[in-house]
């Protein structure tokens, strides 16, 4: 997702901040199989 | 790591398999899903206000489906124009025209008929005027170039077989200066080919 949102022009992307979304739901165990987690984004159009 | 679509995946199936999918949340948000819906885990395990959530109408926040919380990162500019990309029921929508007032704009975003009913209705509900949610695929945006100061979205970009279209066409309608801030999955680890080819893990 970095990487796509770098190549597109975009600048200073992070990630800001992780979530348990799958916490209690069927897909837990996938999910933590992977490393499946929800992020919050940040990314910046040039001035 | 993000996850890129195998030249396999039948793109049609997975597109008709979010609109399916997306629509029985916005008809039956107590059915049974392989993902959390609703207030109560919007709050609990995703840092929303609950206060805040209990003020807004109860058909936007029962569908709610995202997986972060893209006001956690910056305010959101009074005055500003705000696009969500997959709005959904709307609450986000109706959320981020709480922060940016009457002298702003909140433009959703979402391809599913169900859930831009249920949308429309909230923010009427709501009289958030400054909202219009309009039917579109996120790759093609009815929206001007370089017209866009904040584009949010929630679990939402995961979707979108063609990463590299879809960010084209986010920063073909941000302002310069402007920018994402956005929830959505990320995998920490490098997914078997099988995995990559089933639709049922890129609908969760």
């Amino acid at each position: 997702m970095i990487e796509a949102l770098q190549q597109t022009g975009f600048q200073s992307v992070r990630v800001c901040n992780f979530f348990n979304s799958f916490s209690g739901t069927t897909k837990e165990k996938v999910a933590r199989k992977y490393g499946v987690q929800g992020a919050n984004f940040m990314a910046y159009k040039a001035a | 790591m993000s996850v890129v679509c195998p030249i396999t995946l039948d793109r049609e199936k997975l597109r008709s398999e979010v609109l399916s999918i997306y629509a029985k949340v916005a008809d039956n948000p107590q059915g049974e899903f392989h993902f959390h819906r609703g207030l109560e885990y919007a709050a609990r395990l995703l840092g929303y206000d609950a206060a805040e959530l209990d003020e807004l109408p109860t058909a936007a926040t029962a569908s709610f489906a995202g997986v972060g919380n893209p006001f956690l990162m910056d305010l959101l500019p009074a005055g500003a124009t705000v696009v969500d990309i997959g709005s959904g029921a709307g609450m986000d929508c109706l959320l981020a025209a709480r922060r940016i007032g009457r002298s702003g704009s909140v433009v959703g975003i979402d391809m599913t008929d169900a859930m831009l009913a249920r949308a429309r209705d909230s923010a009427a509900d709501a009289d958030y005027g400054q909202i219009r949610f309009e039917k579109a695929d996120m790759t093609a945006l009815p929206l001007a170039t370089e017209s866009v100061d904040v584009v949010i979205s929630n679990g939402v970009i995961n979707l979108a077989p063609d990463k590299a279209a879809l960010f084209t066409e986010l920063y073909r309608v941000v302002k310069p200066g402007g920018r994402l801030q956005f929830a959505d999955i990320v995998v920490g680890r490098e997914l078997s080919e099988d995995a990559r080819n089933d639709i049922d893990l890129w609908t969760g």
